[in-house]
Parts: C-alpha cells; sequence; structure tokens
C-alpha cells in the first residue's frame, strides 16, 4: 500500500533537533522535546504508516492469500503489520561473519517502526538488572540505578497505558508499579488458570502480565476490544504504537517534521567537531539529501544506530564517530529465547469459551531463581511467556493430531473439535550476558542498493545462556508432565540446540552503551556522546546489560529520561 | 464417506482472475458454469510473483500468482477433500467451501514452503486421479482408504499433507470456526474470563491430577 500522506509533513527549518527513527525511542524523544518548545525534524527510513486506516483487525485468515501463513514476503504471516520487511530488508542486504554463530535481524521500514508489531510485553528492568557485575562479577553495571529509572517508568506506564495492575508482591527484582500506573488485566483464561496449578506446586509465582494495552478507562484513549492480535496493529489506538500514542501529540505541538522513506546514512560534523546534520537517501527516489539542525539524536535500533555512527568518518573518527576506543557496535546483546509446547487432555473437550483475550498474556512468570544461581550453573534467569487457548484457527490446526493419525470424516472433526484450544506453549526470555563475541561492524565489502555499506554481524552465546535454556527446556517438561501433558514434535534438550539464533527474540541492544566515561562508553547515562557534544542516543543501543525483561519498556523510560535532560540542557545553551 | 455421486468441483475464482493469473486474455477456457479450465499449453507466461513485503492488509487482493493445477487435479483434490472433510448435518463439505482452489493457490505459490508442498500433492493427485475421476463409488472409496493405510512413504506423505491442508483451508473459515467451535474474533466491552462452567471443569481435572 502505499503512503497516503505526503512525505514531509509538519513545520519547515530550521530545526532544533533532528531524530533518526521514530520507534519507542525515536517517538518518545519526539514526544518530550517537542512538548519542551524544541522544533524536531524526524527522519524515518520507511514509509508512513497510520494504523488508524491500515490495521486488518478482525480480518480471518480465510481472506488473506495462503491462509495468512508466514512467507518471505511476509514472515511472521499475512497479517502482521510489518511494512517491507522481516528477517530481510529489500535492497537492504547485512550480513553475518564466516565463523559465526547465526544471526538475524529485523526490520521494519515504516512509521512507528517495530513498536507496530511488538509483544507488548511491557515489564520494568529490577534494581539487580542496573547492577549485574556488583551482582556477580559478571558483565556489567550501568552507570545508574533502578531508583533513578523508577519516576520514569511511572511516567511511561501512565502515558502508554499498561497493563497489569495488583497488589505489591515484593518479588526480587521483579518491580511493582506504584499504585495508579497500571490498570487491572483482564482474568485469566482456562490455559492460565490450568498451568498456575503446576507453577504453584513447585513454589514459582504466577503475576499478572505488564502488558502495553489499555484494559480500562484512560483518558484520550480507547479500552480494548478483547478481541484481536496486537501484532495486526491496533485502529483504536488500544495498545502501545508510537504512531497512535507518541506522535500525534507530538505532531499537534506543531513543533514535529516528520519525513519518511529517509534512509540516514551518515552524522555530518562541523569544522569544531560538532555535528551539523545529516545525510540520507530517499529509498524511493535513490535521491541523496542533507538536512541540518543544533543537534541530533540516534533512534534508528541498536544495529542501524552503529552502522550510521560506523559509516561516519571524519579525520578525527577514522574508524567511525565516537568509535575513538573501538566501542561501537561491541556488547550487541538479545534475549535468550526456548520453548516447547504441549498438548494436554485435561483441556480437551472445554465448553467454548472466547480466549481471544487483551493481546498480551494475561499472567507470567517473574524469574524465581535469583538466590540459587551458583547451583544451577548460569548467572542469570528468565521469565516464561505462556500462550494458549482457543485463537483463532490458523492453517496450523492439523498439528492438534498425533503424528501417526490418518483419520477422516467424522472421526477427524470429532478429535479436532476435542483438541482445539488444549496446546499451551511455554517460552523463555532470559538474559544474555555481554560477550567479546558478539558484535556488528561494517562489512568489508557489502553496500546496500544506494551504495551504503552495510553491518557485520559477529555471534556466539556464551555458556551461561545454553545452560539457561536447557534449565527452561527441562523447567517446560517437568510442568509439562505434571499437568498431565505431553510435549508435541521434536524437543531438544541441549542448550546450543534449544537456544534461539542470535536477533531472534528481536531484542537486539547495546551497540553504543552508556557509562562512567568515554573510556568505558559511547555515551553517558543520558545518552549524550562523550565525542559530539550535540549528538545523542535514545534507543536500545545504549543499554549496558540485557536483563530478562523485554527491552521496549525500558527504551522508552530512558529515552524520555535522556530527552528530558537534553530539553534542560538545550534551554541552558548548554549543548 | 464421499458422496457416492459427486457433482464435477465447479471452481470458486472467477474466470476474470484465472485470465489474469495466466497474463493473457483467451490463455483460459471456460466450461459451462463457472468452470474454469487453463493449463500449462494455453499459452501466455503464468504470473509467478508474490503479494511482495507491503500488501494491502485490510481488504486483501486474491493472491496473483497464477495457478497450475488442471481440471482433472481440481477434481481429485475436489474428491479427496471430501473424503477427508464430508458434508455433515450441519457442516458442508471442503469442496463447498472451495478447499480444492485453495489447494490450487497453495502449490502454485512462488514461496518455498508451498514450492516444497507442490511435487508431493501433483505427484500424489496425478497418481490418484486414474482411481477416482473414473471409478464407480466403491472404487473411488478403496483408492482413498487405501492412502489412509499405505506403507509407502510417498503416498503417506502426500495424504498427510493433502489432509494438512484440506484441514488449515477448511477450519479458517466461518463454517469451520462454527464447525470446531471458535466464537471470538468479535469485539467485546470486557473480558469476563472464563465460565463457571469451564473452571468446573478444570477443577474435576485438578483433581484428578492431584494438583
Amino acid at each position: 500500500m502505499a503512503a497516503a500522506l505526503p512525505k514531509f509533513v509538519g513545520p519547515e527549518g530550521p530545526y532544533d533537533v533532528i531524530i533518526v527513527g521514530s520507534g519507542a525511542g525515536g517517538g518518545m524523544s519526539a514526544y518530550e522535546l517537542t512538548r519542551r518548545g524544541l522544533k524536531v525534524l524526524m527522519l524515518e527510513a520507511g514509509r508512513n504508516y497510520d494504523p488508524r486506516v491500515e490495521s486488518p483487525m478482525f480480518n480471518t485468515n480465510a481472506e488473506a492469500p495462503l491462509r495468512g501463513v508466514g512467507t518471505p514476503d511476509k514472515p511472521f504471516g499475512f497479517y502482521d503489520a510489518t511494512v517491507d520487511g522481516g528477517w530481510e530488508v529489500p535492497n537492504e542486504p547485512y550480513t553475518v561473519a564466516p565463523g559465526s554463530e547465526p544471526f538475524i535481524w529485523w526490520r521494519p521500514r515504516m512509521l512507528g517502526g517495530r513498536t507496530n508489531h511488538w509483544g507488548r510485553i511491557a515489564l520494568r528492568f529490577g534494581p539487580l538488572d542496573f547492577k549485574p557485575y556488583s551482582r556477580d562479577g559478571l558483565g556489567y553495571d550501568w552507570p545508574i540505578t533502578y531508583d533513578e529509572v523508577a519516576p520514569w517508568y511511572d511516567k511511561t506506564e501512565k502515558l502508554i497505558g499498561v497493563s497489569g495492575a495488583a497488589a505489591a508482591r515484593n518479588l526480587l527484582n521483579t518491580p511493582d508499579s506504584p499504585p495508579g500506573c497500571l490498570m487491572e488485566s483482564a482474568p485469566p483464561r482456562a490455559f492460565e488458570i490450568f498451568y498456575e496449578r503446576a507453577f504453584r506446586k513447585m513454589g514459582i509465582p504466577v503475576i499478572p502480565m505488564h502488558g502495553a494495552v489499555v484494559t480500562g478507562q484512560m483518558e484520550g484513549r480507547n479500552t480494548c476490544v478483547f478481541a484481536t492480535p496486537c501484532g495486526r496493529g491496533c485502529a483504536i489506538g488500544a495498545n502501545f504504537q508510537s504512531t497512535t500514542v507518541l506522535l500525534p501529540p507530538a505532531m499537534a505541538t506543531g513543533n514535529l517534521a516528520i519525513r519518511t522513506d529517509a534512509l540516514v546514512y551518515q552524522i555530518d560534523m562541523d569544522k569544531a567537531g560538532k555535528a551539523k546534520g545529516v545525510s540520507f537517501v530517499d529509498r524511493k527516489t535513490g535521491e541523496h539529501h542533507s538536512v541540518t539542525a543544533k543537534s541530533v539524536v540516534l533512534a534508528a535500533g541498536s544495529g542501524e544506530t552503529a552502522r550510521i555512527l560506523l559509516n561516519t568518518k571524519t579525520a578525527a573518527f577514522p574508524n567511525g564517530l565516537c568509535n575513538t576506543h573501538g566501542m561501537v557496535g561491541r556488547y550487541l546483546m538479545d534475549s535468550v529465547g526456548t520453548g516447547v509446547t504441549g498438548q494436554f487432555p485435561s483441556m480437551e473437550g472445554l465448553p467454548p469459551t472466547n480466549d481471544d483475550g487483551q493481546g498480551t498474556q494475561h499472567t507470567y512468570i517473574p524469574w524465581w531463581g535469583y538466590e540459587k544461581q551458583k547451583e544451577l550453573g548460569f548467572a542469570r534467569g528468565y521469565h516464561i511467556e505462556i500462550g494458549g487457548g482457543r485463537h483463532m484457527p490458523s492453517m496450523g490446526m492439523a498439528g492438534l493430531l498425533d503424528k501417526g493419525d490418518t483419520s477422516v470424516g467424522d472421526e477427524l472433526r470429532a478429535k479436532l473439535r476435542n483438541r482445539f484450544g488444549s496446546t499451551i506453549g511455554f517460552d523463555g526470555r532470559g538474559e544474555m550476558i555481554p560477550n567479546d563475541d558478539c558484535y556488528c561492524e561494517i562489512d568489508p565489502g557489502a553496500k546496500d542498493k544506494w551504495g551504503i555499506p552495510v553491518l557485520r554481524f559477529h555471534w556466539k552465546w556464551g555458556e551461561h545462556e545454553t545452560n539457561q535454556a536447557a534449565h527452561a527446556v527441562k523447567t517446560f517438561l517437568a510442568v509439562i508432565d505434571m499437568l498431565g501433558g505431553k510435549p508435541q514434535g521434536k524437543v531438544e534438550t541441549e542448550g546450543h540446540k534449544a537456544i534461539s539464533k542470535g536477533g531472534e527474540m528481536i531484542h537486539e541492544i547495546g551497540t553504543a552503551r552508556m557509562g562512567h566515561s568515554d573510556k568505558d562508553s559511547v555515551v553517558d547515562q543520558y545518552g549524550r556522546s562523550w565525542a559530539v557534544p550535540n549528538l545523542f542516543i535514545m534507543d536500545g543501543a545504549t543499554m549496558v546489560s540485557s536483563p530478562d525483561k523485554n527491552p521496549t519498556l525500558s527504551i522508552l523510560a530512558l529515552a524520555w529520561r535522556s530527552a528530558d535532560n537534553m530539553a534542560t540542557l538545550a534551554k541552558q545553551g548548554a549543548i | 464417506m464421499s458422496d457416492p455421486t459427486p457433482e464435477p468441483y465447479v471452481s470458486k475464482i472467477d474466470r476474470r482472475t484465472a485470465l489474469a493469473w495466466i497474463g493473457v486474455v483467451g490463455a483460459a477456457t471456460a466450461v459451462g458454469a463457472g468452470v474454469v479450465v487453463y493449463g500449462p499449453k494455453t499459452g501466455g507466461e503464468r504470473v509467478t510473483r508474490g503479494y511482495g513485503t507491503d500488501p494491502n492488509l485490510t481488504k486483501p487482493e486474491k493472491a496473483p500468482w497464477g495457478r497450475i493445477m488442471i481440471d482433472a487435479q481440481l477434481q481429485t483434490a475436489a474428491i479427496l477433500a471430501d473424503f477427508i472433510l464430508p458434508a455433515t448435518a450441519t457442516a458442508p463439505s471442503a469442496s463447498t467451501l472451495g478447499v480444492p482452489d485453495f489447494i490450487d493457490e497453495w502449490v502454485s505459490a512462488p514461496y518455498p514452503d508451498q514450492i516444497k508442498d507442490r511435487s508431493v500433492i501433483m505427484n500424489g493427485l496425478n497418481a490418484l486421479s486414474a482411481h477416482v475421476l473414473k471409478a464407480d463409488a466403491a472404487g473411488r472409496t478403496a483408492a482413498m482408504t487405501a492412502l489412509q493405510t499405505s506403507k509407502d512413504e510417498a503416498t503417506h506423505k502426500f495424504f498427510r499433507r493433502f489432509r494438512s491442508l484440506t484441514v488449515g483451508a477448511y477450519y479458517t473459515t466461518d463454517a469451520g470456526f462454527k464447525d470446531i467451535g471458535y466464537i471470538g474474533n468479535v469485539p467485546r466491552t470486557s473480558d469476563p474470563g472464563p465460565s463457571a462452567e469451564v473452571k468446573a471443569v478444570l477443577d474435576r481435572e485438578f483433581a484428578k491430577l492431584g494438583l
């Protein structure tokens, strides 16, 4: 679908700030900077996208080609919101170094970036997550504490709309949000009531998921209709997307201009060593443009942000901007992913019930083994995301049948009817400790369609991660057994086979991390680069560790904190 | 069990669409009421493009690639699909819901997973067609029942895969939703959670499991 709006909307320059990217980091920084009176030009590599008119909320699979199954054109299924992207983006390759373990990189090309299709799991990092080195001597500490970020989590939850309110539990490293931050989740569905019993017996708490979905009354927002998958986009803006929650109020200030199809490839520098703007290529016309502003915010996503820095080479920075100490592209991390699905006779033949729910899981299992890490054989933990229920049938329906089953007719119908909704998938999402083998750099030869050098990734999981994956599989098998079920399909019990590919969890972060000085980091705690005083980074690139909690809420909270600081500096004339 | 005297399968696609797939007017011929026959020798290049990385999601267009199944294959697919999911007192048959056309859409698609299925399904249908198209009811039933118990690996694979595609295609329709008991995809003002009846079933199961 072609963009309906002109490529350039909003006020003309001169601009105070150029923001590269429109997702969680870019959207939130635009929200704050425009509210504070700064004139902002946002550059988005993808096309304009409007979830209000483009979300196929109630479409059925029968209306879609191939009944909506994933294809190389739409890897997460026909109805996934992602535009012009997925594991491959046309004309924009990346490479993986010879000898590396697999790495895959999910990119969309659309306004709002990955906030349009994300899982809406909005968990806070906890106090231990900001000081992992202090806890166990592995990885690195952040230059900030949970207490410093907590007020920004509060504000972010109240702004974007998050469900999961519950009485305070005081679980270790699993922060309770203060009263007033969260809305109540919808009640647990049948499969959630079912699995809770097994974890309860194991002494493991099951608590409400924090999901970026408006489940109650919230001023200025519509309430969820408890019907359709959030990953298709939300035409009524009941879940969080940058395009429905952050960009409209930023536009309403009159201070935000947006230019789409603008693939930024370098920071333009002046003679004094400050950023004077950026250069981009129009993805549709191939024309190159340069735009100027008093300062620049990179929020293009960890990979693209690193690529822009590394492709900006000057006499002072021959190896890439801000890369004096070789830190850019380093400490690349993802989440540890692994999963097992079980089929449960106890869930067979339940009376028909509507399990569509609120888009996110209604409950989940936070990591419970903080005090047993030494005996477990891995240093960090994972939370468990659990899916099940009687969801809209898909092409996978025959997977409900036993392997050797060849039934037809009434017998087949009865089996399918009986087993519909009787499977439950258990997925671990765990912390990865940064290591020297995981990083990105500029490929020495490969270029994109416009001649811009592309990223080359290096990846190798550490033993802490593979041991964690093995533990997760063992846990899932134990739970499935306790619930009288059987695992479906081939189950890998060895960690290095059970673990996801690098990048597969789409939580790649940490290529321009924050720290105490330019010796250990690329930016300060507010995302301001040590090397270029008017260059800021406000996406996942600045993250120092990769806790099990999905990163989007933290990207939003940190971007808000950084943008607040930047606006203050700008008003003081201190940039 | 299949209808002892099945009517010829009438494709659920329209002639104009079929012509677009093949790329040139006149490459397909309409036979009778809506039955479209199209094949490899009708001239023109079959359209082989996918739907691209930015298709219209709210009003999906018909899959743009041309179809490769000839009428004998479609008719065979219809007979086998209705053997797998015949009509019941409350649910339509697979062919009524256009499942054979979907199988055609699937095996004709230019994507890796579907290309992998193409030879499995096409070879299977070709082998089966001789045993069902001109056979009597008993012969048809015998041929298809033999698929269920065949020890031949290729035959077994064909049957499993064809059945899987049929089941997927069938239950993703509104009629399939009704048959299997899917009652979602409707806007609600709140999610009340499972009913007392569902909870009671779970309680009985917990007792059995000792949980």
